[in-house]
């Protein structure tokens, strides 16, 4: 899970391995503060598989590279 | 999860926010009123439930995610301290979980280039930088430190 300059610069990176899921920095960062922003939280518990795809889906991450329980 | 495993884990967590790294399980016992046998019972459990990830040998914190409590390629200035993140995506991760404004610094994983990335109200201020997971999601946890 890494950032980088450009597509291009992840397509050398990846060589020969099929290519995963690229998404902008923004995205990211949106995906960042839904999912962890209550790590900290004094009375955090933990996130169902449902509640952890509905944070995927609400910021467009959907398809099945993004599905967490696999058919 | 039971609500004891819970109330570890969070015990966890704010220690290690509050001593900047991974608590030793003989800090969060004291804290606990728990022996460290106890804790590292209680951190097995945790890790088999992905509410943490133990090291190797299963007796300390490797990830408390999205705080790594070993240095990594992804340093995080936030709060008036450096941070280390597991990955990009935990990067961002430490500024949501402290709720605060940061500075990523890293290096674009193909050519090596420094990426210095600033996050104010919870935006990046280099939106043209690209992130790439090459794990789909239900194989995260094959092996989450490669992932």
């Amino acid at each position: 899970m890494n950032l980088f300059r450009s597509e291009e610069h992840i397509y050398r990176w990846l060589g020969a391995r099929s290519p995963g899921a690229t998404m902008p920095a923004t995205t990211l960062s949106a995906l960042a503060h839904a999912w962890w922003g209550d790590r900290l939280a004094p009375q955090w518990k933990p996130h169902s598989r449902q509640q952890n795809q509905a944070i995927l889906d609400s910021v467009g991450l959907v398809g099945d590279f993004w599905q967490i329980a696999h058919g | 999860m039971s609500p004891a495993d819970i109330a570890l884990r969070n015990e966890t967590y704010q220690a290690f926010v509050a001593l900047g790294r991974s608590p030793s399980a003989e800090e969060v016992a004291v804290v606990m009123r728990m022996t460290a046998a106890e804790v590292r019972a209680g951190w097995r459990r945790l890790h088999e439930d992905h509410a943490l990830v133990l090291n190797a040998g299963g007796t300390e914190i490797r990830m408390a995610n999205p705080f790594s409590a070993v240095p990594s390629a992804y340093r995080v200035w936030a709060t008036d301290r450096w941070w280390y993140a597991n990955c990009a995506w935990d990067a961002f991760g430490i500024c949501a979980a402290l709720r605060s404004d940061g500075r990523i610094e890293t290096s674009c994983a193909d050519c090596g280039e420094p990426v210095k990335v600033a996050v104010e109200d919870e935006h990046p201020d280099e939106p043209s930088l690209l992130f790439h997971c090459l794990v789909p999601a239900h194989r995260w946890w094959d092996d989450i430190v490669f992932t």
